[in-house]
């Protein structure tokens, strides 16, 4: 397709009228209408099986579905881009015509996705990254769609590094340059690969709970839809029957039953069908690469001159059975809710010596990136390997490294900088002091008559609960500062420990409540333009807060220090 | 630049930033407290009245009014002995808060955006505010309740500092 340029067919009266100019892959045309049919599937096999009370078909639908292909018909006709030494060009619209161009030196990211549709027609999404601030919608370009052998050239061409030397205006970069790009790829090492094994972790996550949802969700569009009765339904209509003529506690323990089967089955089913094929690969060391799925895949390349770090997640039912989840913390990748969706994932949950080391590895990637062999000699001294065997006494020193590079495991896995007794009462007041709010008035109700005496008794459950909320979460707390790293962590239902880069720290929140005041103790956040846009380290006594920063980035905290 | 500045800063370690907002923000935090504290008012006694005004409701009311009173007295006061900020060479530095406290630093070599926004409100009192966006989300620099000129001078120094310096400040 990249030779089929038509550029004869171009208006003149702008750049756009040089040669260079391609179209998508003409088998997109045929991506809306397939997926429009797929998306109506189940409503039709409900029309055809169960019957239907009101038999007039749905005409909005089918007049919003022509409106749809014709629309993607006028997309194709009018969409072009052009990739040259210095930009890449997106050129769209029918009555007003709009041309996006990005620089190919601020391109950070070229992700590959593709729905099961694309992935029968072997098409490919492509969408460029620019990382420079990914919460508007001007940073990136899409491309939708390219066959999947464009779409892999055109990766390989825009990401390889350092970007060409700028051609001669007007010069088509040609099939052949691409293909060339490809052949001179760097060297691939394998970070990470998905083991079978790991779907037990599946269930103790919440994505079951997510695609529970859709299920039923979609389940009752169908039921809309068609009008079924669905209690007339054989099936169903036994088992409301047969759930009639059990008391309360037995229903509510098969439905309960149920409920938890089907949880661990479908989330064992999103698992695979998310994660599947996973593999994180370094490409040379300037790049990461993300590739997973079973029907639709992703493929996500991270610029490690873009990453700033990179976190373990561990929800509290993944940590009790030793498991965590790896993210990348990167500018131009924001991490949202479900961060399996997002572009940081670096491992799906899986055990934690493998997130940590996987992180680790990506720390290591990422420093050889950043300064060349130079910032490696520089980590290695620093870190102190000097005779092997030498224990460094204090909690917070850095344990000799065995092999090169443990810097980074250290990091991962190492003892924390703990918040001390304060931070721990804090913790303790907050949790049991709320539910002995909550217990107080449960006990309180009832012995106004209100509730019943289980609700009311009940209640003080709430206290021993709440003591080992306090002691999970101060557990979690705790900080660390080597190397030009700064690590955090925080949380009980979901503990996350966060290594970032001092480098990429731009700024500094420094929060005290009322209490903490006279406790004396501050909340500090580093903020990032990576990640979560901010990392912070709860309830540290301010004196240790301000060391922190100020060891952090001594030129910005310096200057507001007293020296008293 | 104060006397109090020589006393122990409000973070034992930190030094308190050199200057303070506007007097008049006192006025303006002050109606608007009054405000916001007559709305809930008005709230709770449209539903007091509408179910019959009982005495528990009297006495709602009552609490409700010290505290409303207490706030407006107490916090404009409160807060403006809190609300600092400082711009130096390299760096925005502000305090900000009443019962809570939040220090910020931002370097100017990160700061992305100036602007400044004049409500209905604060022009009324000849108040303005600049806000300093860094490139991370959670790293806005608001510097509330300044006098207009200041604010003026203020935002064409920012500028100057800001567009100086190269790069994409991520």
């Amino acid at each position: 397709m990249i030779s089929e340029a038509r550029a004869g067919a171009l208006p003149e009266a702008e750049p756009a009228g040089e040669p260079g100019w391609q179209w998508l892959s003409p088998r997109s045309l045929v991506v809306r209408p397939v997926t429009d049919l797929l998306r109506a599937l189940p409503v039709v096999i409900g029309l055809l099986f169960f019957g239907s009370r009101h038999g007039a078909p749905n005409l909005w639908g089918l007049a919003f579905a022509g409106f749809a292909i014709a629309t993607s018909i006028v997309r194709y006709c009018t969409t072009r881009y052009r990739v040259t030494g210095e930009r890449v060009y997106l050129r769209h619209g029918l009555l007003s015509q709009k041309v996006l161009s990005v620089p190919r030196d601020r391109i950070r990211s070229v992700d590959l996705s593709a729905h099961v549709v694309y992935r029968i027609l072997g098409l490919r999404k492509v969408h460029l990254g620019t990382g420079r601030n990914d919460r508007r919608d001007g940073g990136s370009l899409h491309l939708d769609a390219l066959t999947l052998a464009d779409a892999e050239a055109l990766r390989a061409a825009l990401l390889a590094s350092p970007p060409p030397a700028p051609p001669a205006l007007g010069e088509a970069p040609a099939s052949g340059g691409l293909d060339a790009a490809v052949a001179s790829g760097p060297a691939e090492r394998e970070l990470a690969r998905l083991a079978p094994g790991w779907v037990r972790y599946a269930p103790l996550t919440l994505t079951g709970l997510v695609i529970v949802g859709v299920v039923i969700g979609s389940a009752f569009q169908v039921i809309d839809a068609t009008h079924v009765n669905i209690t007339a339904i054989g099936p169903v209509h036994r088992l409301t029957v047969t759930l009639s003529h059990l008391t309360l506690l037995q229903r509510a323990l098969e439905v309960a039953l149920a409920v938890l089967a089907l949880l661990v089955l479908l989330s064992v089913a999103g698992y695979v069908a998310l994660f599947w094929n996973f593999r994180l690969v370094a490409v040379g060391t300037g790049m990461l690469r993300v590739s997973r799925g079973l029907l639709s895949t992703r493929t996500t390349t991270i610029d490690t001159r873009r990453l700033r770090g990179a976190e373990l997640s561990e929800p509290l039912l993944l940590r009790g059975a030793g498991g965590a989840r790896c993210l990348a913390i990167t500018t131009g990748l924001r991490v949202g809710h479900g961060a399996e969706r997002g572009g940081s994932l670096l491992l799906p949950p899986a055990p934690r010596g493998v997130a940590a080391a996987v992180a680790s590895a990506v720390l290591e990637t990422a420093v050889l990136e950043s300064a060349g062999a130079e910032a490696v000699a520089v980590g290695a001294e620093s870190v102190g390997v000097p005779a092997p065997g030498t224990e460094l006494a204090g909690a917070g020193a850095v344990a000799p490294a065995a092999a090169a590079g443990g810097w980074a495991a250290e990091l991962l896995t190492g003892d924390l900088v703990r918040h001390g007794p304060s931070a721990r009462r804090r913790r303790y007041v907050r949790a049991v002091g709320g539910a002995g709010v909550l217990a107080a008035a449960g006990v309180a109700a009832w012995a106004a008559g209100a509730v019943p005496a289980w609700a009311g008794l009940g209640s003080l459950i709430l206290l021993p609960l709440g003591a080992v909320l306090a002691a999970d979460r101060y557990g979690s707390l705790g900080h660390r500062l080597a190397d030009g790293w700064l690590v955090t962590r925080t949380g009980s239902l979901i503990r996350r420990r966060s290594v970032l880069s001092t480098e990429g720290i731009i700024g500094w929140r420094i929060h005290q409540s009322w209490f903490q005041r006279r406790q004396g103790l501050a909340s500090l956040a580093a903020t990032t333009a990576a990640g979560r846009q901010h990392y912070t380290a709860h309830d540290v006594p301010v004196a240790a807060a301000l060391d922190l920063a100020t060891s952090a980035t001594p030129d910005l905290i310096s200057p507001f220090r007293t020296t008293a | 630049m104060t006397p109090e500045n020589a006393a122990v800063p409000m973070l034992p370690g930190l030094r308190d930033p050199s200057r303070r907002v506007s007097r008049r923000a006192v006025a303006y935090w002050t109606v608007r407290a009054a405000l916001d504290g007559l709305i809930l008012l008005a709230a709770e006694g449209a539903v007091a009245a509408g179910t019959g005004l009982g005495a528990g409701w009297v006495i709602a009311l009552a609490l409700t009014l010290l505290v409303v009173v207490g706030y407006v007295l107490i916090m404009p006061r409160w807060r403006y002995r809190v609300h600092r900020w400082e711009v130096t060479a390299d760096a925005v530095y502000t305090r900000t808060g009443w019962l809570s406290v939040t220090w910020r630093i931002a370097p100017i070599s990160r700061i992305q955006t100036i602007d400044s926004h004049r409500w209905f409100g604060e022009r009324l009192f000849g108040l303005a505010n600049v806000t300093a966006t860094t490139a991370s989300a959670a790293g806005p620099v608001h510097i509330r309740g300044l006098d207009t000129a200041t604010a003026d001078r203020l935002l064409d120094e920012l500028t100057a500092a800001t567009g100086a310096l190269p790069g994409d400040a991520t």
